[in-house]
Formats: structure tokens, C-alpha cells, sequence
């Protein structure tokens, strides 16, 4: 008989019962996708990203399809942080899998008022971590601008930090000229985790119009496009870091995922493929088992890096 | 409830040219879907087009089990779509969206539809017919060849009128001059349509000038079509925040709040 394989992993202290998770903003608030997959099964679900206050988000057109990827410009169009603690956390509380909450503020003050105030409902709410967006190249302040830049991206993990003692998620930029010393300065400000990648910054043009195609003019570059862009990535934050890295970037299948973890990805995220194939984190989590099997890999952690160079 | 399924291509034939007509069986999705709503459809076997194309049930027959797709090939998407081989299955996630609301006191439909808009109101007529209204259709076409579904509506029982813009067939013009001459002698109850945007905006200010409630079937560039990616919005307004002439307004979801928005509640943008 086969002993099934070990999909059990850690991330800065949250554990996850196996490696897929949801990445933010493409899995809404996890409810909307419970017609098609049981929430329970996921390692852990990262929630559309929040701000202090409703945001409105960008004017359509907000999607623009591209080569094997997809352009976005939502503008993180959200409910708010009192919303999606009194109306959306709610309907979460039944399940086991660890919620992950996606931070963004344009000041400083609004991130550290955010993970307060996280931290506070964080038994109540069953949160088990953040993730500090520092990398959305969707809206015009904050967002990416703090994490395209080492001392500022030290300065708002640090800030944050003081006020959680919850773990840290950070989430990096692929729009950066080294982002190795982007993730030496989220480590050593007191990230436990890092994630990557964000959206590669992108546009499309209509030839007949001669105008942007998204209303935004640029927008944020997924799927299986950026795929060896955030696997180089993943594989050199992880030469550099000593903590966990949650990797993602196009993954729209389990080869995708297990790529990521040889580079390093303790972790992996599905995001655009979510929109493509609901039950697509199912489909991975199902095939990472299938390939540890058939490869005799015992624990899904002997994988973490194991890339042979 | 909303279904992932793979629905068996039972037919398929180009009723107008590059025009495609497919039936699928999807019993749990004909049982349940109401005219106005629509299947998010992945066209391509592979990631190449990666995202899904959102599509109107064009009818449904629940005791045969089957739903009715009505579609233009536009892009890569369509294309595909309509190269796939009847017997091959199809991955559709349905039915999705809120759907057209015929009012019960309502006795008197307008239904319009602009080129491939016609593609959900053939389901509403049927729905208007079985609840006893009389209905009314305009179809506009560019020219004769494109007109589609005059016989469906009129096997229907309902009053059919056609514009094209070529002249080529019936009335002369655009389909929102026609309903402008066909309301002045049949003012109706409620009207429904679907097609262009610049031609639902038109509608929708004939409807608002003579106070009559306009349900309008938008469109919009659409990712994950389950309410998730907020990639598909439209302007809502908000009725009771008009302050200073200035209209407030929030984005909606196209594809779970609507496709179907009172024409009164959009705003036209450009």
C-alpha cells in the first residue's frame, strides 16, 4: 500500500494542512467561490486586499486580455476594513483554513491602523496573518511605491510590526531593479514570510483609437506570461533570505507549483488561474500529492529548494 | 446554484454569417437558468485564450435538458468557440447573473435587440408569451443577411418590426428610430433590450423621457464572471446620494449584480 506523502507545511508560524493557497485579490472574500470548492480544503486563503476605508477602485475598462496573461487595473476596489470585519470574516469563522488578510494603505498611519486593528479581532476573527501589500501598481499612492524602495519598505513592515505580534506576510514587487535587497529589508524590518510575485506593470495599446486599452493606461501583467519571470525571482529571494517564501506568478496547474517549490517557494498561490478555472487550487493541491507519489517524495518539504544547478 | 460542468456540444450551425447557433446539455443548468442570465464559457482546451468568454443563454429547454448558446465571432475567444465539434465537451460555469424582471402587472413588453443582442431575448419572449403579455419585438440589423431571429420571435406569437441600417430589409435605420415611431402608436409597459452600448444608451433616453422602466443587458470585459476579480464593473448610481446636480454613483458587477441594470441606474460613459 502507498502511504500517502506529507503535504503539511509552516509558514511564519501559521499551518497549513498543504502548500496552495489563494492569492489576494482573485479569490475575493472566499465565499464567492464555495459553489464550486470546499473552502476547508485549501492550505489558506488570502482575502481580496483591504484598505482603512472603502475604495472605489479604477473606471472600466479593468481587464484586458494579453498573450497567455491577463492586464489588470481593479484599483483595489474594496469593502473597507469595519465591512470586512463585521460582514465578510463572518462567514469564515466555520472553516479550519487559516485566513490571511491582505493590508494596503497610502500613508503609513493607515497601515499600522489597519494591523491594529486586525490584531485585535485576530482571536475573535480566527486571522492567522497579514500580508502587507507593498506592491500594488494599481493605484496612484502607496501601493508599490513603498516596495520599490528598501527604506521604505523597511520602515512600513517595522512600523507594523510594533503594533502584531500576528505573523507577517510581505509581498514584494517584481518592478524593481534588485529585489533581493527589497527582501533582505522586509526580513530584517520583522517579516516572517515573503510573497511573490505582484503583477508585472504592463499596457496595451487599441491601434485604431490609439488609446490605452485600460482606462488606467497601465495595469498589472498575470497568468502563465510572467510565470519565468517570478520563478527566477522566487529562486533568487530565496539564495538571499533565511525566511519562508509563498511563491506565485502564473501558476495554472501542479507542474507550475512544484516548479516554484524546487526554486524555493515553501508555499505557492494561485491567483489569475482562479478566474480561469475555479476549482483550480483543488486541481493543484490533488496533483502535488499525484507527483510526490509517483516521485516517492515522503514530505512535500524535501522539495523546498531543491533545485539542482 | 451556480454549476462548473462539462456540457456534451449537442448542435451547432452558422445561422448568419460567422454567426453560430450551439446547443449543449446541461439539464441542472436549463432547469434553473431565467432569461437574462448567461455561462461563462472556457472556449480553448489550453490557456490559449487564457480567460473564459461570457455568453448569454440564448434558450433553454428543460425537459430536453438542453441550453442554447447564440454568439458572433468577434475575436479569438468566439473563434475558437465556434470551430469546437459537436460530441466534444464544453467547460461553463452557469447560470450566472440576475436576469431580466418582467413585472407581474406589466401587460404591455417591448423587447429590442441590436444585431447579436437578440441573443438573450429570445428566452425573455418566450417567458413574456407563457405569462400571457403581449409582446412586441424590433430587431435591428446592419443589413438583411444579419437580422436574427425574426422567425423565433414570430413562431412565438409575438409582433415583430425590423430596422436595418442599409435599408436592405423592412424599415430604414436604426432600430432606436423605429422603437421611436412604434411607441408613439403601442406604448408599452416595460422595455428590454440588448445590443450595443450606444444604442442601449439611446433607448435608454427614449424610455426615460416617457417614464417607462427600461431594463437594459450590458456587456463588459470580464474575468472570473463569479463576482471575485471585480474586473467587469459598471457606473450604478446611487439613487439617494444626487446632491448639487451631481450625480454619485458606485462600480457594480456586471456579472453577478447585473448583466441586467435598470437603464435608468447606468451611467453612459464613453
Amino acid at each position: 500500500m502507498i502511504k500517502k506523502p506529507q503535504l503539511e507545511v509552516e509558514v511564519g508560524r501559521i499551518r497549513m494542512k498543504n502548500p496552495v493557497m489563494t492569492a489576494s485579490g482573485t479569490f475575493g472574500y472566499g465565499e464567492e467561490f464555495s459553489p464550486f470548492i470546499d473552502l476547508d480544503k485549501l492550505g489558506a486563503m488570502v482575502l481580496k486586499g483591504i484598505t482603512l476605508k472603502p475604495k472605489m477602485g479604477n473606471p472600466p475598462p479593468r481587464i484586458i486580455e494579453t498573450p497567455s496573461g491577463m492586464l489588470n487595473a481593479i484599483g483595489l476596489q474594496n469593502v473597507g476594513l469595519e465591512v470586512l470585519v463585521e460582514e465578510k470574516l463572518p462567514y469564515l469563522n466555520k472553516f479550519t483554513t487559516p485566513i490571511i488578510i491582505n493590508i494596503s494603505g497610502d500613508t503609513i498611519e493607515e497601515y499600522i491602523e489597519l494591523a491594529r486593528r486586525l490584531d485585535e479581532v485576530s482571536q475573535d476573527k480566527k486571522i492567522a496573518g497579514l500580508e502587507i501589500n507593498i506592491s500594488c501598481p494599481n493605484v496612484k499612492q502607496g501601493g508599490m511605491a513603498w516596495g520599490t524602495d528598501p527604506q521604505s519598505t523597511y520602515q512600513v513592515v517595522n512600523e507594523i510590526r510594533k503594533v502584531t505580534s500576528l505573523p507577517l506576510i510581505t509581498k514584494l514587487s517584481p518592478n524593481v531593479t534588485d529585489i533581493r535587497v527589497i527582501a533582505q529589508a522586509a526580513e530584517e524590518a520583522g517579516a516572517d514570510v515573503i510573497s511573490l510575485i505582484n503583477t508585472v506593470v504592463g499596457m496595451a495599446i487599441d491601434i485604431n483609437s490609439r488609446q490605452p486599452k485600460l482606462a488606467n493606461i497601465k495595469g498589472g501583467l498575470s497568468g502563465p506570461a510572467v510565470k519565468p519571470v517570478a520563478l527566477w525571482l522566487v529562486w533568487q529571494v530565496f539564495q538571499t533570505v533565511n525566511i519562508p517564501i509563498i511563491g506565485m506568478g502564473g501558476i495554472m496547474d501542479a507542474q507550475d507549483a512544484i516548479e516554484f517549490m524546487i526554486a524555493g517557494a515553501r508555499v505557492i498561490s494561485i491567483g489569475t488561474a482562479n478566474l480561469v478555472n475555479p476549482q483550480a487550487t483543488i486541481d493543484i493541491i490533488e496533483g502535488i500529492e499525484k507527483y510526490l507519489i509517483d516521485n516517492k517524495v515522503k514530505d512535500i518539504n524535501e522539495l523546498v529548494g531543491s533545485l539542482k544547478v | 446554484m451556480i454549476l462548473n460542468i462539462n456540457a456534451r456540444i449537442l448542435s451547432k450551425k452558422e445561422v448568419a454569417p460567422d454567426v453560430f447557433l450551439i446547443s449543449l446539455l446541461a439539464p441542472l443548468i436549463a432547469q434553473q437558468a431565467i432569461p437574462g442570465q448567461f455561462i461563462h464559457i472556457k472556449c480553448s482546451k489550453d490557456n490559449y485564450p487564457l480567460l473564459r468568454r461570457p455568453l448569454s443563454i440564448h434558450r433553454m429547454d428543460k425537459d430536453k435538458g438542453e441550453i442554447f448558446i447564440l454568439f458572433q465571432v468577434v475575436g479569438e475567444g468566439t473563434k475558437l468557440l465556434a470551430q469546437r465539434a459537436v460530441g466534444d465537451d464544453l467547460n461553463i460555469i452557469g447560470p450566472i447573473g440576475n436576469g431580466f424582471n418582467i413585472y407581474p402587472k406589466s401587460q404591455k413588453i417591448m423587447i429590442v435587440g441590436g444585431g447579436i443582442g437578440v441573443a438573450p431575448l429570445i428566452a425573455l419572449a418566450e417567458k413574456s408569451v407563457a405569462e400571457d403579455k403581449e409582446v412586441r419585438v424590433l430587431i435591428g440589423a446592419s443589413k438583411r443577411e444579419m437580422v436574427i431571429g425574426e422567425e423565433l420571435f414570430k413562431s412565438l406569437g409575438a409582433n415583430v418590426d425590423i430596422s436595418t441600417e442599409d435599408g436592405s430589409y423592412k424599415y430604414k435605420g436604426l432600430v432606436t428610430d423605429l422603437l421611436k415611431e412604434v411607441i408613439q402608436v403601442w406604448p408599452p409597459d416595460q422595455i428590454f433590450t440588448c445590443g450595443p452600448k450606444a444604442i442601449l444608451r439611446k433607448i435608454a433616453d427614449i424610455a426615460s423621457s416617457i417614464s417607462i422602466n427600461c431594463q437594459v443587458s450590458l456587456e463588459e470585459r470580464m474575468g472570473c464572471g463569479i463576482g471575485a476579480c471585480l474586473g467587469c464593473v459598471c457606473k450604478i448610481k446611487i439613487k439617494e446620494k444626487e446632491k448639487n446636480n451631481k450625480v454619485e454613483y458606485n462600480y457594480k458587477r456586471v456579472c453577478v449584480d447585473g448583466p441586467v441594470f435598470k437603464a435608468s441606474e447606468v451611467i453612459w460613459d464613453d
